[in-house]
């Protein structure tokens, strides 16, 4: 890893060596970048949440209790991020996504093609309730342990397994209705 | 609690595993950005972490002037004293105006079982959403159990844990309220009056 | 900053949003506040709003407009539930129209309130909405339940219980209709119903 341990770095930033925060940013913009994507549907709106977390990580940078677990503590702001921006879509496109009807008429093919099933399975995660989403993407796509999703959430470990099987079960739904239609 | 079907599930997790890539530029506006704050210094001392307007705090002892504030105003006549009252709301202000009726509290306890948690806060309309407010800070009772025992006004109000000073958190026993003026999770709780 | 405050004019602000907002949104927040004030809208929950936002670290644009669409709903609530709506009711209201209940649906849970306070009943059926029952259900349901008389105290138990069904598995709208409708059969058969 270059730049050393997210530690390491935590500490250069706090002694003033702003541009060493470039190697947290490095690190962890893509990955988060992904998340971020997938919770709120496309491309200005998570770079502006994902942008957002770090300004806001570097600013509290001292608060970091721990900097051996940045990337959490991290993670931590970019959800909070997350649904702040989500809310405030949240009106907006609330008629939108409730319609299922909507989703599976705009399937016009059968998905064979890879565009066309991303597209679903995009429109497929909106219509899940926000906290299922989140679970469902850091189990599954971020591929944390539950553990760790119930340290960064601050909610517990069997409601978030609730969420996450509540999220499967409406995704095979959804995405077999699309594959059927 | 099994995911029943995994296979398909799999297929859309793999699906979103892509790599999503930033646009051109993102890490030069994020340092930009990041360039324009304050420098970090270490070993901040207590007073210029307390003068230093970077969070926007009250702290304890701004409460008194507040409390102060208000009586001036009321004095004018320029306030309803009753919402003077609300305005000041917090033990030290509600000592202040024994005379005029003040809204009455009680005391209510809030758990929250957070075992990795170094810091739990109660939020909420009844101390202006302040993290730092010194009567509302719980304490770790063993076994990742967090409490605080606070004195509230009668009537409905919402609220929310903070810990670490970074994350808010519902309380999960408690009804929920709506989160999409912030994004952040609420809850409510209504105290009644003394029968 | 007594002296300040002093000098400025009748029903003019809060320290506490002097302190945490910039100035154009203390201003924008103020002039919300003071609208409220002519209306005779409680004024303390906008003030609450604003230092909400604050706390959230949102942006000024995105307080003033909580703090209005906040002035806008106590407005309608207040209208619906009349003038003898205390605070607490038209916060309630309030808060249960961010979930989608709208003035109808106030309207007749104001009728089968009759005298009795509206808070909890509010405060529950927000609950059930944020937990995703939906809205037509929820709003029988505590129509329902108020119409019946449940009181305060039983509805903050059941509320628990459907909180706890939810968390063990339940379908939400499936536990809060079969709990709902375990409280009104066990107060049909209560000897001590009041006569309808």
């Amino acid at each position: 890893m270059s730049g050393g341990s997210d530690a390491a770095i935590v500490a250069r930033v706090l002694d003033g060596d702003v541009e060493a925060f470039a190697l947290l940013v490095a690190r962890y913009r893509d990955r988060y970048a992904r998340y971020a994507y997938h919770m709120l549907g496309n491309r200005e709106d998570a770079e502006e949440a994902l942008q957002d977390a770090f300004t806001r990580a570097y600013r509290s940078l001292a608060r970091c209790e721990d900097p051996e677990r940045f990337a959490a503590w991290l993670f931590r702001i970019l959800i909070n991020r997350c649904r702040t921006a989500g809310a405030r879509r949240g009106r907006r496109a609330r008629t939108f996504v409730a319609d299922e009807v909507a989703v599976l008429e705009a399937a016009e093919d059968h998905p064979a093609d890879r565009a066309a099933w991303r597209e679903e399975i995009g429109r497929a995660l909106a219509q899940l309730r926000v906290e299922q989403r989140e679970a469902f993407l850091m189990k599954y796509v971020e591929e944390l342990g539950y553990d760790e999703m119930s340290r960064v959430t601050g909610v517990g470990v069997s409601a978030l397994k609730m969420r996450v099987m509540r999220a499967c079960e409406r995704l095979r739904g959804l995405l077999t209705e699309v594959q059927n239609a | 609690m099994r995911d029943g079907d995994n296979e398909s599930i799999e297929q859309v997790a793999d699906e979103l595993r892509g790599t999503v890539p930033v646009s051109a530029g993102f890490d030069a506006r994020v340092m930009r950005a990041v360039r324009a704050m304050p420098r970090h210094v270490r070993r901040v001392s207590f007073w210029s972490r307390l003068t230093t307007p970077r969070t926007l705090v009250v702290t304890p002892w701004s409460w008194g002037l507040v409390a102060a504030s208000v009586l001036v105003l009321a004095g004018l006549g320029v306030v309803q004293l009753s919402e003077a009252l609300h305005a000041a709301a917090g033990p030290a202000a509600t000592a202040l105006f024994s005379k005029a009726s003040k809204p009455a509290t009680q005391r209510v306890q809030f758990v929250l079982v957070a075992p990795d948690a170094k810091k739990v806060a109660v939020v909420g309309d009844f101390n202006g959403w302040d993290a730092s407010h010194a009567a509302y800070q719980a304490k770790h009772r063993g076994g990742g159990v967090w409490s605080v025992t606070a004195p509230i006004p009668v009537g409905h109000h919402r609220y929310s844990f903070v810990v670490d000073d970074s994350l808010w958190v519902a309380d999960p026993t408690a009804p929920r309220a709506p989160d999409n003026d912030f994004g952040l999770p609420n809850s409510a709780i209504v105290v009644e009056a003394d029968k | 900053m007594v002296v300040g405050l002093a000098a400025r004019e009748a029903g003019a602000q809060d320290p506490r949003l002097v302190s945490r907002l910039d100035k154009p949104t203390e201003a924008a927040v103020t002039a919300i506040v003071d609208s409220a004030r002519a209306a005779k809208l409680p004024t303390a929950p906008l003030v609450d709003k604003a230092l909400e936002g604050a706390a959230a670290g949102s942006d000024g644009p995105r307080i003033v407009g909580a703090v209005r669409n906040l002035a806008a709903r106590m407005a309608t609530a207040k209208h619906v539930l009349g003038s003898r709506a205390t605070a607490d009711e038209i916060k309630a209201a309030a808060g249960s129209m961010d979930f989608g209940v709208t003035a109808r649906d106030l309207a007749r849970l104001h009728t089968a309130a009759g005298t009795r306070s509206l808070t909890m009943p509010l405060a529950v059926l927000t609950d059930l909405l944020g937990r995703g029952v939906a809205l037509a259900t929820a709003t029988n349901l505590v129509d329902q339940l108020t119409r019946a008389g449940i009181k305060d105290s039983e509805l903050s138990l059941f509320q628990r219980d459907v909180r706890v069904d939810i968390e063990h598995g339940a379908d939400p709208a499936v536990a809060a209709t079969t709990r709902g409708h375990g409280l009104l059969l066990k107060h049909s058969r209560s000897p001590a119903r009041p006569a309808e």
